[in-house]
C-alpha cells in the first residue's frame, strides 16, 4: 500500500510539471487552454472518510488500479494534447502522431502490459478512418486537423471529469468503497455494487443518502448522477451513502392500483389482474403527459419556525403540492401552493416525534438537496400512518420525475432478469467447480476501468479466480472461443478455451457468450489473430476515445491487476450514457446487450394493446 | 300500373315557385324521379350533387335504385330536390369562422370527416359539431359584423387524400387569399382582448358545464335531419379527449386548433386550474404568441430573417463589448435582507463567471480574493422590479447547507438588470453565460420590462410586445391582479419555457392541460335510479365518475375495463350499465339526451380500439355500431 501512495504522489507531481510546461507552450497556440487537471485534493474527493488517505487505503486493489489508470490517462492526455498542439502549430502532419502501434498488437496476448494495449486501442479508434474516396490534400489535412482538435477537446473534457471515492454502507454493516465519476448514473453505481456484493440483484436495491442531522433518508433515483448531490455535502458531514433494498422504490409499478385507486378498498384491489395493472400503467405513464395519482387528504404541516404542527387538507397535482386554506373549498382556484417540485427533493424522516414533536413518526420533508441542516426553507409534513406516507412520497416522485421513473423501472427489471439468468447459470457452473468463484469481487471494476489486467498468462499470476476444473470445458452454453468473432453461437469449443466459469452474479446479461469474447486468450494465440481486431474491437463510440493515453508506459500494476474486464465493460455499454473513463478494449457499442437478448422474454411490463371488455356491440336495445 | 302526380319542389326555381308536378308510377325508382324533375325544370346545370329530401319524414332518399313503392312514397308526399352540400358557417376552436360547404345528407360523423379532410385535420373521429350557445338578443343589437372567411369554392372532399402543395392542401395553395386562410388555421391566433374574454366568460359551475354537452349533434344522423339549415352556424370542437398519434409535422392545423381549444377552456375556466398553473399557461401563451409571429416571418421571408439575426448578433456583440464574452462585471448594490436596514445595502464590485457570482470591495481589488463567492446552480431567481420607480432588483435564494441564503442585487439601470438577470437565470439551471440562449434570455427580459411601462416609451415597443397580460389569464385573475402585478409572476413562469420552440411550447401547453385533474371530463346531469336528487356523471376516456352536485366531490369511479355491457332504454330514456362483480347502475339524463351519453361511452370505447390497428383507415362501421343506438340497427 505504501508503494501505491508513493507512486500516487509521484504521479501528481509529474502531472503538475507537465501541465506547467504545457501551459507555457500553449500560450501561442490557437487551441483552447490546456487541460487543468483537477488536483484531487482540491475538491471534495472522498465521501465517508476522515481524510483522503484513508479513503485511498480503503479502496480495493482494483479500485486503486483504476485510479492509477485514470491518472495515467490524465497525464498521457496532457502529453498527447501537447503533442497535438505542437503538431497543429507546425502545420499538421498527415498522420496522427499517436497511434504508433499497429492494430494487430491488440490481440497480442503476450504484450507485457495490457494497459498499454488498452490505451493504444483507444487512440487507434480515435484516429480518423482512412477516407475511402480520395479527397484533395487540403481536405485531408483539414480533416485530420479537425479530428485532432476534436480529440484534444475530448481529452480536455475527460481531464475535467470529477471523481469521488465513496464509501457505501451495506445492510449487514460492512461497507464497500468505490470510485464514482460524475458521468455515472446511480444505475451504473448499483450495477457496480451488484458485482461487489453478493446480493440478489432485484429491482429494489437502492443507493440512499442519510443525513443524521435531519434524520432523513432518500433513495437516489436510478437516472440521477451520484457525484453531483454528494459534492454538495459539507466537508465535516456525517451523511452516509447506503446500499439496501427499498420496497417502495418501484412498488407503484408492481401494484399501480394501490396508488392510482387508493380510495378503493385495498382488499378489492389485492388480486387485480396483471392485464389490468398494465393498462393502468399504460394510461398513467404512457400518454402525452404522466398522470399523477389524485392524492388528497389531511396531513400535518409543521408551521414555519414554530414547534406546532397544523392539520391541513392537502392535494397533489402535477404542478406541485397544494393545500386548501381554512374556510375555502377544494376548488383548484382556491388552493394554495405549498411547494413546487422543480428544485426540491422528497426525503423520508425518522423519529420526528421526538425530534420535532410530530404527531406521528411517519414524516417526510421537502427541501433543496443542498440544505443539510434544519432550516425554515424545509417543509415538514407528517402523515397518520406509514402507507399514507408512502403514497404521498411516491406521488411526489411521480410528479417530479414523470416518465423517467417508469423508464428506470423497466431498465431495472431488464437488468434484474438478466442477472437472475446469470445467477442460475452460475449455480450450475459452481456446482461443478470446486470452489465458489470470487470473480465478482475481482472483476469489480467499480464502474471504472476494467483494469488493465495483465492478462492471465497461465495461472502463475495472482489471478483471483480459481483454476478451472477440467469439467468446465463442457459447461453448457460455453463461452465462445474468445478469439472468434462474437455474435454467433459458440463454435465447438476447442481445448483449454473455456477456462472461465461465468461469474455468479452478473447484473444484466442473460447472454453469456458475447461479453466473454475477450477473455484471457489461450496461451498459444490462434494463428488468425491478426485479422481479428476489427471484429472484436469495434470502433468505440467517440466518447470512449477520450481517455486513452499512450506514450507513457504506465507503472506496471502487475502485482494487483488480475481481473478480466470484459463483462464489466459490457455492463457499461448497456448502461448507456455513462461510459467509464479509461477504457480497455472498448466494448461493443451500446445497444449490443439489448439487441443480443430478446427483450420480450424478460420484460414483465410489455404493454399489450389495451383490451377493453367491449360491451356487447348490439347492446342498445329498444325497450 | 296507375300513374299519379308527385309534387317536387326545386330550390333553383326560387322559394316562391310552386312545386313541380310530375307524373309517376309506383315502380319508378328514385333516379328516374330526379331525371324527370330535372327535365321539367328546364334548368341546365350540374345536378350531380342533388338528392331528394322528404320533408314530412325528415329523411333523405339517397338510394337511386329504390322504387317509390319501396320507399313508401305516395301522392301526399312532398319532396324537395336540393343539393347535398350546402354552405355552413363553421366556428373553429381558434374563434375563426369559416364559410364552407358541408355535407347535409350523410351522418354527422362522415360530414365531420369531410370537413377535417378539407381543413387538413387528421383523426376526424375525435371531433364533432355542436350548436352554438343561443346568444341573448341584446336590446342594442349592435349587429357586429363578424369576420368570415369564405372557402365555399373548395372542391368537395373526395375519398382521396388531398394533395399537398407548399405544405398545405392543394386548394389552399391556389390563391394568396386562401393561403392566408390556411395560415390562419395553422397558426395560433393573437391573444384576445381582455374584454373579449370577459364577454365570453360565464359562471362555470358544474351544471353550466353540463349544459355545454347537451348541444352536440347526433353523429349518426345528417345535418338536415337535425334541423341545421343552410348558412347556419355550428362549432367544430374536439369532443373525445384522447388524441391519437399526434405528429407535429403532419398535424399543424390539428395541433393549433387543439391548443386553441385548450387555451380557451383555460381562459374561460371551463377547466379549473390553480394560480400557479394559470401563470404557466399565461407564460406559454405569451411565448407561443411571440414565436408564432416570428416563425411566420421565417416562412415568408428567410433572407430577411438572416439579416435580422445577423443584426441581432452584432447588437449583442456591441452590447457586450464592455465585458468579456463569458463574463459579466459591474458595480452593484448588494444586501442580505437579514440585516435589513437601509444601511444593509452596500456597493460592491461584482463579477459573474460560469455559474458563480463573486464580489469585491472595489474594482481595483477584483484581482484579489473575493469577499464571497456564490454558486447559483439550483438557486431561485425572482425579479423585484418597478420600471416606473426605476428599481431593478434581483432576488436570489441560494441553497446552502444551512438553508437558503437570501440575497438582493440592485442594478442601476434596465440594461444592466436584464443582462445580470439573464445570467442568474441561466446559472440557476446550471448553464453559463457562454450558453447560446443568453442573448435571447436578455431580450425576453427586456421585452417583459417593456410590458411594464405604462406610458408608451420612446423606443416604440413592437406590436408583439405590447400585449396586455390580462389577455393571458382568466377574468378571475384579471380582477385579482393589476397587469403590473401579473407581469412579474408570468415572467417567473416564463423563464422555464422561454427557450422552447413553437411546437414544443404548444405541446407543453397541451401536456400541462392534460395533467390537470379535471382534464377530459365531460359532464352530464343525471338522476340515478332510486335517487331523488340530480347528480353529475363525468365521462372520461377511461372511466365514468359520479359527482355530488352540491359539493362537487367525486362519489364513485367506474372504469370501462370493468364494464360488461351497457344498454339504453330509448323509451324511458334510461342508460343501464353493468360492471364486473355484479355492479349495476342505471340513470336517466337530465341535461342531455341519453343518445349523447350513449355516444360518449361508445365513442371512447371506439377510440380505445384505435391503438391496436395502426392503419389509418377509419372503421366507420364500428363507430356507428358503438354509438348509433337504435337507428343503427
Amino acid at each position: 500500500m505504501d508503494d501505491i501512495d508513493a507512486m500516487f504522489s509521484d504521479m501528481l507531481q509529474e502531472m503538475d510539471l507537465l501541465t506547467q510546461s504545457l501551459g507555457e507552450e500553449a500560450e501561442s497556440a490557437p487551441l483552447p487552454k490546456p487541460p487543468t487537471i483537477p488536483g484531487p485534493q482540491e475538491m471534495n474527493f472522498s465521501v465517508g472518510f476522515t481524510d483522503f488517505n484513508a479513503s485511498l487505503h480503503d479502496l480495493e486493489d482494483n479500485d486503486l488500479d483504476a485510479l492509477m489508470a485514470d491518472l495515467v490517462a490524465d497525464i498521457s492526455a496532457t502529453e498527447e494534447k501537447f503533442a497535438t498542439e505542437k503538431d497543429t502549430l507546425k502545420g499538421s502532419a498527415p498522420v496522427a502522431p499517436i497511434p504508433s502501434q499497429p492494430p494487430s498488437n491488440l490481440s497480442f496476448p503476450g504484450s507485457s502490459s495490457t494497459l498499454r494495449q488498452a490505451t493504444s486501442s483507444n487512440s487507434i479508434a480515435a484516429t480518423p478512418p482512412p477516407p475511402t474516396s480520395k479527397p484533395s490534400k487540403e481536405e485531408l489535412e483539414e480533416q485530420i486537423k479537425a479530428d485532432k482538435i476534436k480529440l484534444a477537446l475530448e481529452k480536455l473534457k475527460e481531464a475535467k471529469v470529477k471523481k469521488l471515492v465513496v464509501k457505501v454502507e451495506i445492510m449487514d454493516g460492512s461497507s464497500k468503497t468505490l470510485m464514482v465519476d460524475e458521468r455515472q448514473t446511480v444505475r451504473d453505481v448499483i450495477d457496480n455494487l451488484f458485482e461487489k456484493t453478493h446480493c440478489d440483484c432485484n429491482v429494489d436495491w437502492s443507493v440512499c443518502e442519510t443525513n443524521p442531522d435531519l434524520q432523513t433518508e432518500r433513495g437516489f433515483e436510478d437516472h440521477e448522477n451520484l457525484v453531483e448531490p454528494l459534492s454538495t455535502w459539507t466537508r465535516d458531514t456525517e451523511n452516509k451513502v447506503l446500499f439496501h433494498e427499498k420496497k417502495d422504490k418501484y412498488e407503484v409499478f408492481r401494484n399501480p392500483q394501490n396508488f392510482y385507486m387508493w380510495k378503493k378498498d385495498k382488499k378489492s384491489l389485492k388480486d387485480m389482474k396483471e392485464k389490468d395493472k398494465e393498462q393502468l400503467l399504460e394510461e398513467n405513464f404512457c400518454g402525452a403527459s404522466v398522470i399523477v395519482p389524485d392524492l388528497e387528504g389531511i396531513l400535518y404541516l409543521k408551521e414555519d419556525g414554530k414547534k406546532s404542527w397544523k392539520q391541513r387538507y392537502f392535494l397533489l397535482r402535477a404542478s406541485g403540492l397544494y393545500y386548501s386554506p381554512k374556510g375555502k373549498t377544494k376548488a383548484s382556484r382556491d388552493l394554495v401552493c405549498l411547494v413546487q417540485f422543480d428544485n426540491v427533493n422528497v426525503y423520508y424522516c425518522k423519529e420526528y416525534r421526538i425530534k420535532y414533536k410530530a404527531p406521528t413518526d411517519h414524516c417526510f420533508i421537502l427541501k433543496h438537496s443542498q440544505i443539510q441542516k434544519e432550516s425554515q426553507y424545509i417543509r415538514y409534513l407528517c402523515c397518520d400512518d406509514e402507507w399514507t406516507m408512502t403514497l404521498w412520497v411516491t406521488g411526489i416522485r411521480i410528479a417530479k420525475y414523470g416518465k423517467q421513473l417508469y423508464d428506470n423501472y423497466k431498465a431495472a427489471v431488464r437488468k434484474a432478469a438478466g442477472s437472475a439468468t446469470w445467477a442460475s447459470r452460475s449455480i450450475q457452473a459452481s456446482s461443478s467447480a470446486s470452489t465458489p468463484s470470487p470473480t465478482p469481487k475481482a472483476r469489480a471494476a467499480n464502474g471504472h476501468a476494467p483494469q488493465p489486467a495483465v492478462e492471465t498468462k497461465g495461472s502463475s499470476n495472482q489471478t483471483s479466480f480459481p483454476p478451472p476444473p477440467a469439467s468446465m470445458e463442457t459447461l453448457p452454453p460455453p463461452p465462445p472461443d474468445p478469439m472468434l468473432p462474437p455474435p454467433p453461437p459458440a463454435p465447438p469449443s476447442t481445448n483449454k478455451v473455456n477456462q472461465f466459469p461465468p461469474p455468479p452474479q452478473f447484473p444484466q446479461s442473460s447472454f453469456p457468450p458475447p461479453p466473454m469474447d475477450d477473455l484471457p486468450p489461450p496461451p498459444p494465440p490462434p494463428p488468425e489473430d491478426s485479422e481479428l481486431p476489427p471484429d472484436f474491437l469495434p470502433p468505440p463510440p467517440p466518447i470512449f476515445s477520450s481517455c486513452g493515453g499512450e506514450a507513457l508506459p504506465p507503472p506496471p500494476p502487475d502485482p494487483i491487476a488480475s481481473l478480466p474486464p470484459p463483462p464489466a465493460l459490457q455492463n457499461f455499454a448497456s448502461a448507456g450514457g455513462a461510459p467509464p473513463p479509461p477504457p480497455p478494449p472498448p466494448p461493443p457499442p451500446a445497444p449490443a446487450p439489448a439487441a443480443s437478448k430478446p427483450a420480450g422474454s424478460v420484460r414483465k411490463v410489455a404493454p399489450p394493446p389495451p383490451k377493453r371488455t367491449t360491451p356487447q356491440l348490439a347492446a342498445p336495445s329498444v325497450g | 300500373m296507375a300513374a299519379w302526380d308527385l309534387s317536387v319542389s326545386v330550390e333553383e326555381l326560387g322559394p316562391d315557385a310552386p312545386p313541380l308536378k310530375i307524373s309517376v308510377t309506383s315502380d319508378l325508382h328514385i333516379g328516374g324521379v330526379i331525371l324527370k324533375v330535372v327535365e321539367k325544370s328546364q334548368i341546365k346545370q350540374d345536378w350531380s350533387d342533388h338528392a331528394l329530401w322528404w320533408e314530412q319524414k325528415q329523411q333523405w332518399l339517397l338510394k337511386p335504385s329504390w322504387t317509390l313503392d319501396k320507399c313508401g312514397i305516395h301522392a301526399d308526399a312532398r319532396l324537395c330536390l336540393t343539393p347535398q352540400h350546402k354552405p355552413l358557417r363553421l366556428l373553429l376552436p381558434s374563434g375563426v369562422t369559416l364559410r364552407l360547404r358541408a355535407c347535409f345528407s350523410s351522418p354527422v360523423f362522415r360530414c365531420v370527416t369531410g370537413l377535417c379532410k378539407l381543413l387538413n385535420i387528421r383523426r376526424p373521429e375525435e371531433l364533432s359539431l355542436l350548436w352554438p350557445v343561443e346568444e341573448k338578443k341584446k336590446k342594442k343589437d349592435k349587429d357586429v359584423e363578424e369576420e368570415l372567411y369564405d372557402i365555399t369554392r373548395a372542391p368537395l372532399p373526395s375519398s382521396i387524400i388531398p394533395k399537398l402543395a407548399n405544405g398545405m392542401p392543394a386548394f389552399f395553395a391556389e390563391t394568396p387569399e386562401t393561403e392566408a386562410v390556411y395560415k390562419m388555421l395553422a397558426v395560433s391566433q393573437p391573444a384576445p382582448a381582455p374584454e373579449t374574454i370577459a364577454k365570453l366568460y360565464r359562471s362555470t359551475n358544474i351544471t353550466e358545464k353540463a349544459h355545454i354537452n347537451s348541444r352536440w349533434l347526433d353523429s349518426s344522423r345528417s345535418l338536415l335531419q337535425q334541423g341545421v339549415k343552410e348558412n347556419d352556424k355550428l362549432l367544430l370542437r374536439f369532443k373525445y379527449y384522447t388524441f391519437h398519434d399526434i405528429s407535429p409535422q403532419a398535424d399543424a392545423v390539428r395541433l393549433t386548433q387543439l391548443y386553441e381549444q385548450a387555451r380557451w377552456a383555460i381562459l374561460l375556466e371551463e377547466i379549473e386550474c390553480t394560480e400557479e398553473e394559470m401563470m404557466v399557461f399565461a407564460a406559454l401563451q405569451y411565448h407561443i404568441g411571440k414565436v408564432s409571429l416570428t416563425e411566420q416571418f421565417v416562412a415568408s421571408c428567410p433572407a430577411m430573417d438572416d439579416l435580422d439575426s445577423a443584426l441581432q448578433c452584432l447588437e449583442v456583440k456591441m452590447e457586450g463589448e464592455s465585458s468579456a464574452d463569458d463574463m459579466l462585471v459591474s458595480s452593484m448594490i448588494y444586501t442580505q435582507p437579514k440585516r435589513l436596514t437601509l444601511k444593509g445595502y452596500k456597493q460592491y464590485w461584482f463579477t459573474f463567471k460560469d455559474t458563480t457570482i463573486s464580489y469585491f470591495k472595489s474594482k481595483e481589488e477584483s484581482c484579489k480574493e473575493p469577499i464571497q463567492q456564490m454558486n447559483l446552480k439550483g438557486c431561485e431567481v425572482a425579479p423585484d422590479v418597478s420600471v416606473a420607480g426605476q428599481k431593478f432588483c434581483i432576488r436570489l435564494l441560494i441553497p446552502g447547507p444551512e438553508g437558503m441564503n437570501e440575497v438582493y442585487l440592485r442594478c442601476e439601470h434596465e440594461q444592466q438588470y436584464s443582462r445580470w438577470m439573464a445570467a442568474c437565470r441561466l446559472a440557476s439551471k446550471g448553464k453559463t453565460l457562454a450558453d447560446s440562449s443568453f442573448s435571447s434570455e436578455v431580450q425576453s427580459i427586456q421585452s417583459f420590462l417593456a410590458m411594464q411601462k405604462t406610458t408608451p416609451s420612446t423606443n416604440a415597443a413592437q406590436t408583439d410586445e405590447s400585449i396586455n397580460t390580462h389577455s393571458l389569464v382568466s377574468p378571475r385573475y384579471q380582477k385579482k391582479y393589476k397587469p403590473k402585478q401579473l407581469t412579474p409572476r408570468i415572467l417567473e413562469a416564463y423563464q422555464n419555457v422561454a427557450q422552447l420552440s413553437l411546437t414544443d411550447a404548444i405541446q407543453k401547453f397541451l401536456q400541462i392541460w392534460q395533467a390537470l385533474p379535471d382534464f377530459g371530463l365531460s359532464y352530464i346531469v343525471v338522476r340515478f335510479k332510486g335517487c331523488r336528487k340530480d347528480e353529475v356523471l363525468g365521462i372520461a376516456n377511461n372511466r365514468l365518475i359520479r359527482i355530488d352536485l352540491s359539493v362537487g366531490d367525486v362519489v364513485k369511479t367506474w372504469r370501462y375495463n370493468t364494464m360488461r355491457q351497457w344498454n339504453v332504454n330509448w323509451d324511458i330514456k334510461q342508460v343501464a350499465i353493468e360492471f364486473d362483480g355484479n355492479v349495476n347502475i342505471a340513470f336517466s339524463c337530465v341535461t342531455a339526451d341519453c343518445k349523447i351519453v350513449h355516444e360518449y361511452i361508445g365513442g371512447y370505447i371506439f377510440m380505445s380500439t384505435r391503438s391496436r390497428e395502426q392503419s389509418n383507415t377509419l372503421n366507420e362501421e364500428l363507430f356507428h355500431k358503438l354509438t348509433g343506438g337504435h337507428e343503427a340497427l
